[in-house]
């Protein structure tokens, strides 16, 4: 049977909280809520795993760190160096207390950069990207469920039926 | 398709002009005038394209071409079509000369490039001058390429050609009945005797000092001799007490005691140049004896600040002191004056050194001087310290002539005037010109349009002293050639040249000294060859052809009569004494940008002359005593002998009270500026029917308000050294003779943690407490530093104006010094002591410290920065310290100053970007920042004459001229170091030490500066870094500099 | 759900539903400007043009135009720059430092702050790169081998730490701030009615969806972002302070400095804040949102801070005192009697004695004394770095270079132009951009809402019921 997308409209983050609890007792899999911002503890109730996001920070801040010790060794110490204030220039540990600002400022800016790019593409969030929220209110003041009926073995119709238990603004089908 | 068309040349070869047919034919249209031109003798001589205009021109293509780096942009370089032999582009020629204007005499090396003079250093072969050289010698190669020298001879303004000139005045002078020459002192015998064979081409025979023999000589004129400060009453006295009217010399390297009386020899007194160096021989406390000098004088003079004792007194009081001295010396008569201890003190010195002395008097008075003579005379210091029978020639002239020179003008007596050399109607004022009015024929030889040329009726330009040939007899047995080391410049003759050709003589100037010297020097010298005498003379610039004195006299002056004049001196009011500072000297310095530029060795101040004034006096009468660039200063309107002029006032620690100071010379426009610097302090000279003298009494000087406020350029605004004993250290002869140098040179030290058996800390050196160990410069290589004797640095700021010569530092006018912008790479500080700090022994120094703050607390530091009434006075010359562990480098983002491996501080301009950090962080502040593109904005245009593509010449191709936005400080002169390593290299030895010496070393009259390699141990320099007088400034900071100095000694009882 | 204590007061007053929050809010956006924000931009942009004249003539004819001398190498310049990177602190601390403690208040101030803080840091920003003799040269910080070799940056140099410290601040702060943005911008696009603003915020918006996955990874990330920001912000004003610490010069030398200016920029920060969102408050009439009691927590932050740095004056003057170090100790003399007195008076008064005013509750509650204040404290700021700056280089070591500044028209007219085209900016800001970040302040709704606030669980799902058959 074909899939249907069923869209139940709510007007309240706990109301939507609440009767997702209680749909997905009733074994409806939610596929996606819609909402202007961020409905605490709505994430494990619609069973979404944790984000890996803060890793990949971690990642590039590393290699930040690694980059900014590496050049300056190189600049200042392999390449060309230079009789500066008659400061040691012959080995990095000599020189490293004047490297720890540079090698700190770059490692959080490779860091910050890095994991916010990651964030867009791994949000598919870029400049000139259309929204994809089914219902312009989503973002403003309406609270959104998006069902699909195959990821249940209930038909369209009981689905509607439970939503409909629930203090749903409106329901929705496309 | 062929091109048929045609195009005609011209209409002429459209209608077949026959002309045109013809001269197409030829090369040049034209015909060329060539015949024509070689064949006229005159024209030929007029035309200024020569050999040397050649070399010159393409000298300066090659310093354009040199001088095109970082930004400026390239102009055009010529390459030499065929390259003289002594010229190698890249290598500089010294030629000796000599330098003589009237007031100093100094034999010079003159160094060249591309055939372009640039730089002039002293001759040390001179027994004279030991190579001293003063500001206004160095600074004279700028005045070679001033824009605004004459360029062509004129009559009454209209420009003419020489050829003119010639004609017309030979005809002029042949009906003239009475002719004066008024010329400067004449050191050169051979001019002498030009100008006495054109006043009587009959004259054969003539003296070694060029004056005519035998007294048949009838003449048609008189050879008159102005100084433009007169030492009329010193030539006089020595008449009266010698029969000869002489300047004698004085061996100061002798004297255990000096009493000077108002006299700067060190400075601008006489033949200061032939006194300063031997002087400070005698100041090396190393040596068991150290001179005690003792100067009574109004205004703080260069010899004031270096005294041991300085009294100030009144210029109307010279005399009475004199006087009294002679009294205490047991001489008769005498009166007793308010100093009498100070006065005895000084004979009771003068008694312990008889004939090991020397008293000198500033003043102008003949009779003062007569009992100077009795005083030397007394003391048996003639033919021991002074000597009147090998005497100076470098003052002759007489205020009596001159007197009566103008009372002959006036009374129209005089037919023809002839000036050289000074600039009567500038330093005599109205009565001169007035006088001038009434005369036919005045001509003016003058480099420059001054106020006496510009009231002559003939400009005969002559060349400048860098474009002639000259000798001259400075001391009796003494002479000097001075060879010219560019081809004249512009359409100038030399006076000696135009003389002779119009008494006749066609020989050059050239073969005329030859030939004198010939016949008249060389047979006293005792040489064998004259081509060697002659040759030798002219390499090494100088000679000593004989040490034979003229006949000694017995002193014969009639001390009475002297005694009785000097008791008669009245004066009343406010008193005014007229000054030479070391910058503008007679009036000579005063349109040289360098020079007015250089900051006044004792006030700071530049671009300016002012009223000095004790400050407590200016305090009472509510005058700004504080200098500072928004700081607005009061003007005096200064009135002494019915002549007023109006000037800022400024303080002055040390003038006496009730006298105020004024300099002479300035009051005349420098480079394209159209504002006078300073007014001119001529007129105030008092002139009486004995002679003129350099103060006046009776002086009133009223406060008046201007429209707009005036300020004061001054470079240093904080006159004291707030008591930091680690920036200036100093003490007495006793105390160091004592030998610990803890006592007045304590090495520094930490407290180290470690503590001693009674629990104490240990305190250890600093060095102990770097946080590195020392850098390979440290011992491998060669290691640049300095070694700057505070005890033989007089002040005179020779090494100011040397730098700039050599270094090619911006002038940047009154406006931007008074901002304290001011480009020098080195300065000169100079403190005073302060009653609340008083400069003393460092052990003292703490002390006081402690009372002062005990007392006053904070306002205690207040107090401080106002110095004593009659302060001590140290000059600290200071440069970039070329730090081991220099703040500077450290904090460059773009590391564009780094450390060299021979221990130098590198700039390097092209890479620096402005951010100023270093500046901000050297513990010395000697970094200059390029705020303004100096060398092209048209705000400069008129002040920097390096924007002058004539003055443009005089800049070193070694040394890159800076751009805008970047920063400049002292590199020890680094491409005189690659030089002189390079030398070494060829000659396949290393480095000898003082062989390379950096531009301010080179002009120390008194070796006060020594260059060399730190890590050559058998080095002067390592010996000075060693001794027990060397200190660090600022040491404790830890930036472990390349710059030492030597406590400055004073001969006090302590 | 989430309850705070019953003592805490409303962050959020009267009773706002969701969409009434963002009409509030995006009233200025979706409607025609007011009056009195374009004669307030007439007047900005009069004096931003003024100071780019400034700055072009300064950038043609040299760094001579300004008053500096060899003595004296850094003035107004860098007072400025310490100045505007100060003020620039407030913003990422807010949604920083608070987010991570959990403040709930800082959310109707974030937004504005940060906007604040980056606009702040531009100007700051400038001034590095104006104050150098040669501009045209300054790309030469950047480790690029150049036209000369290989001729690397000294990564000694505090001024390098500099330049690497601020980009990081400003780029970091930029996309901190713009990340939270971007949801409010979605609401905007799919609220916006005229096609150009469906356009422009739908460029904007990066395509915001607002799915829970969004959401999720959104939450995370500002929160690593904050956990980023926190340690920066501290970091670049101690570097910053280092260009003096690092340096020789008494007075400069000085081991406090990190953080005691950290405490000074906070300080300068949130008066800056406070100066701003006192006129937004009143002009966007969002009263109900920035309350009282965001206004009073500020001014506590500000005792706090200020306290901090009068702490570290008194250090400094004993510390120059105990060491005996005649240099150190003449530097503050010199401040206390030295010819600029008046400028550490001035600091004096405005940083430590005034902030103290706020103990009593009655002043930090009073919004035009608290105006007041803001602008006090600010001018007590900028003499706080001239204090440091000038004062101590103008008389250091040797005394024969011991000098004054005397500012030029060209000094004064740059600062007044950073003033302008700040201001500019922060018009252009209130104008089109969300100025409170609503979408969060919706979530605090429920927790810190007056109409929620004290109200019973019971009392709560009876208004919220969640299946039809509940409903009584």
């Amino acid at each position: 049977m074909s899939d249907k997308t069923i869209y139940a409209i709510y007007d309240d983050d706990y109301v939507l909280l609440e009767s997702a609890k209680h749909l997905v007792a009733k074994g409806i899999h939610i596929r996606d809520v819609f909402s202007p911002f961020p409905i605490h503890g709505i994430d494990p109730v619609i069973g979404l795993a944790r984000t890996r996001i803060a890793m990949t920070a971690f990642i590039y801040g590393m290699c930040g760190v690694t980059l900014a010790l590496t050049g300056m060794w190189f600049f200042m110490i392999h390449d060309w160096p230079l009789n500066i204030g008659g400061k040691p220039n012959f080995s990095i540990i000599d020189n490293l207390p004047s490297f720890v600002p540079i090698t700190f400022e770059f490692g959080v800016l490779c860091a910050g950069h890095g994991m916010a790019i990651t964030f867009m593409l791994r949000n598919w969030t870029l400049p000139g990207f259309k929204g994809r929220n089914p219902y312009p209110r989503t973002t403003d003041d309406r609270f959104v469920m998006e069902i699909h009926a195959a990821d249940s073995d209930l038909s369209a119709a009981e689905i509607k039926a439970f939503i409909d238990e629930t203090c749903v603004l409106e329901i929705d089908e496309k | 398709m062929a091109n048929t068309k045609k195009y005609w040349k011209g209409l002429e070869q459209l209608d077949k002009d026959s002309t045109f047919v013809e001269s197409s034919n030829s090369e040049f249209a034209e015909q060329l005038p060539v015949t024509e031109f070689l064949g006229n003798k005159e024209d030929l001589e007029d035309a200024s394209t020569t050999r040397r205009d050649f070399l010159k021109y393409l000298g300066f293509g090659v310093a354009a071409a040199s001088l095109a780096a970082c930004e400026t942009p390239v102009t055009k370089a010529i390459p030499y079509l065929n390259k003289p032999e002594e010229i190698t582009p890249g290598l500089a020629n010294y030629y000796a000369s000599t330098y003589f204007d009237g007031n100093d005499y100094a034999p010079i090396l003159v160094k060249t490039r591309e055939g372009r003079p640039i730089h002039i250093v002293g001759n040390k072969e001179s027994v004279l001058t030991k190579g001293s050289i003063n500001a206004r010698v160095n600074s004279s190669v700028l005045s070679l390429y001033d824009n605004n020298r004459l360029k062509a001879p004129s009559i009454s303004g209209e420009e003419t050609t020489w050829a003119t000139i010639d004609n017309r005045l030979g005809k002029e002078l042949a009906g003239a009945k009475s002719v004066r020459v008024l010329t400067g002192s004449v050191m050169s015998s051979s001019y002498n005797s030009a100008i006495h064979s054109f006043l009587n081409p009959s004259i054969e025979n003539f003296n070694a000092a060029g004056d005519p023999i035998g007294s048949e000589v009838t003449t048609i004129g008189k050879h008159i001799v102005a100084d433009a400060i007169s030492y009329s009453g010193i030539l006089e006295a020595n008449k009266e007490s010698f029969g000869k009217a002489v300047i004698p010399t004085y061996n100061f390297e002798k004297a255990k005691t000096i009493v000077s009386v108002g006299a700067d020899f060190m400075g601008n007194w006489l033949d200061a140049l032939q006194y300063v160096n031997d002087y400070t021989q005698t100041r090396k406390p190393g040596n068991d004896w150290m001179s005690k000098t003792f100067q009574f004088e109004a205004s703080m003079s260069l010899t004031g600040t270096n005294a041991d004792v300085r009294v100030p007194v009144k210029p109307s009081e010279y005399g009475a002191i004199i006087s009294s001295l002679y009294a205490h010396l047991g001489g008769s008569g005498g009166v007793k004056t308010a100093y009498d201890a100070k006065v005895k003190e000084a004979a009771e010195a003068l008694k312990a050194s008889k004939g090991e002395s020397i008293v000198v008097c500033g003043s102008n008075d003949k009779n003062v001087q007569v009992l100077v003579n009795a005083i030397n005379e007394l003391l048996g210091n003639y033919g021991k310290t002074v000597d009147v029978n090998i005497v100076s020639n470098s003052k002759q002239g007489l205020d009596s002539e001159v007197a009566a020179l103008i009372e002959d003008m006036n009374a129209g007596k005089v037919d023809a005037l002839l000036i050289q050399g000074i600039d009567p109607v500038f330093t005599m004022g109205t009565a001169f010109a007035t006088a001038m009015k009434k005369v036919k024929t005045t001509v003016s030889f003058a480099t420059k349009m001054d106020d006496t040329a510009a009231a002559c009726l003939y400009i005969c330009p002559s060349n400048h002293a860098l474009e002639s040939w000259s000798d001259a007899v400075p001391v009796t047995g003494h002479y000097s050639l001075g060879q010219p080391t560019i081809s004249p410049l512009f359409d100038t003759r030399q006076t000696e040249a135009s003389l002779l050709k119009w008494s006749g003589n066609e020989t050059s100037y050239h073969d005329y000294i030859k030939a004198y010297c010939e016949a008249h020097i060389f047979p006293q010298s005792g040489a064998v060859m004259f081509t060697d005498f002659w040759n030798k003379t002219l390499h090494d610039g100088v000679a000593v052809v004989s040490t034979k004195a003229t006949e000694s006299t017995p002193f014969a002056g009639n001390v009475s009569k002297a005694v009785a004049a000097v008791k008669a001196i009245k004066a009343n009011g406010i008193e005014l004494e007229l000054v030479q500072n070391m910058g503008i000297g007679a009036g000579v310095g005063a349109d040289n940008p360098w020079l007015q530029e250089m900051p006044d060795p004792i006030t700071k101040i530049t671009w300016d002359n002012y009223v000095t004034m004790s400050p407590s006096e200016m305090k009472d009468a509510g005058y700004e005593i504080h200098f500072g660039q928004e700081h607005e200063m009061n003007v005096l309107e200064v009135t002494a002998n019915g002549n007023t002029i109006q000037l800022p006032v400024v303080a002055q620690p040390g003038q006496a009270k009730g006298t105020i100071g004024i300099a002479l010379g300035y009051g005349k426009k420098v480079g394209n500026q159209e504002e006078l610097t300073g007014a001119n302090a001529y007129p105030l000279v008092t002139k009486t029917k004995t002679g003129l003298s350099y103060y006046a009494s009776g002086v009133t000087a009223e406060n008046v308000e201007l429209d707009e406020p005036y300020f004061i350029a001054c470079t240093q605004t904080q006159q004291t050294v707030m008591g930091r004993s680690s920036v200036i250290r100093e003490t007495t002869f006793d105390t160091y003779k004592k030998g610990d140098r803890a006592d007045f040179n304590p090495k520094f030290t930490l407290l180290s943690g470690e503590t001693d058996a009674h629990g104490h800390q240990k305190a250890k050196e600093l060095k102990e407490f770097d946080l590195w160990g020392d850098q390979p410069v440290k011992v491998i290589g060669h290691r640049w530093g300095m070694s700057i004797d505070m005890n033989s640095c007089t002040g005179c700021s020779a090494c100011v104006t040397s730098c700039v010569s050599e270094n090619n530092i911006a002038v940047i006018g009154k406006d931007q010094v008074r901002r304290g912008r001011i480009m020098h790479w080195m300065r000169i500080d100079r403190y005073y002591s302060s009653e609340h700090q008083p400069l003393g022994d460092v052990g003292a120094t703490h002390d006081k410290t402690k009372e002062a703050l005990d007392v006053n607390g904070i306002s205690a530091y207040t107090a401080m920065e106002d110095p004593a009434d009659n302060p001590s006075v140290v000059h600290q010359p200071m440069m970039c310290q070329h730090c081991n562990h220099a703040g500077c480098e450290t904090v460059c983002p773009v590391a564009a100053t780094t450390h060299s491996n021979e221990g130098l501080n590198m700039m390097t301009y092209n890479r620096c970007i402005g951010t100023r950090y270093c500046a901000n962080n050297c513990a010395y502040k000697v970094r200059r920042f390029n705020w303004f593109n100096y060398i092209a904005y048209s705000k400069f245009t008129d002040i920097n004459p390096s924007q002058d593509d004539m003055a443009r010449m005089v800049l070193n191709p070694d040394v890159v001229v800076r751009s805008r936005g970047v920063m400049e400080k002292c590199s020890l002169c680094v491409q005189r170091i690659q030089e002189g390593k390079l030398d070494a290299k060829k000659a396949g030895a290393k480095v000898q030490d003082g062989a390379i010496q950096t531009a301010c070393s080179s002009a120390c009259p008194t070796n006060a500066i020594t260059f060399g390699d730190h890590n050559d141990e058998d080095s002067q320099l390592a010996a000075e870094r060693e001794s027990d007088r060397s200190y660090r400034v600022i040491e404790e900071v830890g930036q472990d500099g390349n710059v030492y100095y030597q406590t400055k000694v004073r001969n006090l009882n302590a | 759900m989430h309850k705070e204590a019953a003592i805490r007061e409303p962050l959020i007053l009267g009773s706002p539903t969701y969409s009434d929050i963002s009409n509030d809010v995006l009233h200025s956006i979706e409607n025609k400007p007011t009056q009195l924000w374009k004669i307030l931009m007439i007047i900005a942009t009069i004096a931003a043009l003024w100071g780019l004249g400034c700055i072009t003539y300064l950038l043609g004819v040299g760094i001579g135009t300004w008053g500096l001398n060899n003595t004296v190498g850094w003035a107004w310049d860098i007072t400025n720059f310490v100045w505007w990177v100060g003020i620039g602190h407030a913003g990422t601390l807010i949604s920083a430092v608070l987010l991570l403690f959990r403040q709930k208040w800082r959310m109707a101030i974030n937004r504005p702050a940060e906007a604040m803080t980056i606009f702040a840091v531009f100007m700051a920003g400038m001034f590095p790169m104006i104050h150098m003799g040669r501009v045209w040269m300054a790309y030469w910080v950047m480790p690029i081998p150049n036209q000369f070799g290989s001729l690397w940056v000294n990564f000694n140099s505090p001024l390098l730490w500099d330049v690497f410290a601020i980009s990081t601040y400003l780029s970091v702060s930029l996309v901190f701030w713009y990340i939270g943005l971007i949801p409010d911008f979605g609401t905007i696009r799919d609220r916006a009615t005229r096609p150009v603003q469906k356009l422009m915020y739908g460029l904007l918006s990066f395509g915001w969806t607002g799915n829970a996955k969004a959401w999720q990874r959104f939450e995370e990330v500002s929160l690593v972002l904050a956990g980023l920001a926190t340690p920066l912000v501290f970091s670049v004003h101690s570097i910053v302070s280092m260009d003096f610490a690092t340096s020789v010069i008494p007075g400069w030398h000085t081991t406090i400095f990190p953080p005691y200016f950290v405490a000074g920029a906070v300080f300068s920060g949130f008066a800056m804040v406070q100066t701003l969102m006192l006129i937004v408050r009143k002009a966007m009439r969002l009263e109900h949102y920035v309350t009282i009691k965001h206004i009073e927590y500020m001014n506590i932050v500000i005792i706090v801070t200020g306290s901090i740095v009068g702490v570290a004056y008194l250090t400094e003057l004993f510390i120059s005192y105990y060491s005996g170090v005649e240099y150190e100790s003449y530097a503050f003399i010199n401040r206390l009697s030295g010819p600029y007195w008046w400028s550490y008076a001035i600091m004096m008064t405005c940083n430590v004695v005034s902030p103290h005013l706020f103990w009593s509750k009655k002043l930090r509650t009073n919004l035009s004394f608290t105006f007041v204040m803001s602008i006090v404290v600010n001018i007590g700021m900028w003499f706080e770095r001239f204090v440091i700056i000038v004062t101590s280089v103008h008389r250091d070591y040797l005394p024969s270079s011991w000098s004054m500044f005397y500012p030029t028209w060209v000094d004064i007219g740059v600062f007044i132009g950073t003033l302008g085209i700040f201001s500019v900016f922060y018009l252009l800001f209130l104008k089109y951009f969300p100025v409170l970040a609503f979408n969060e302040v919706k979530s605090i709704l429920k927790s810190s809402g007056e109409q929620y606030k004290n109200m019973t669980d019971e009392e709560f799902k009876a208004l919220h019921p969640v299946l039809k058959k509940d409903i009584k």
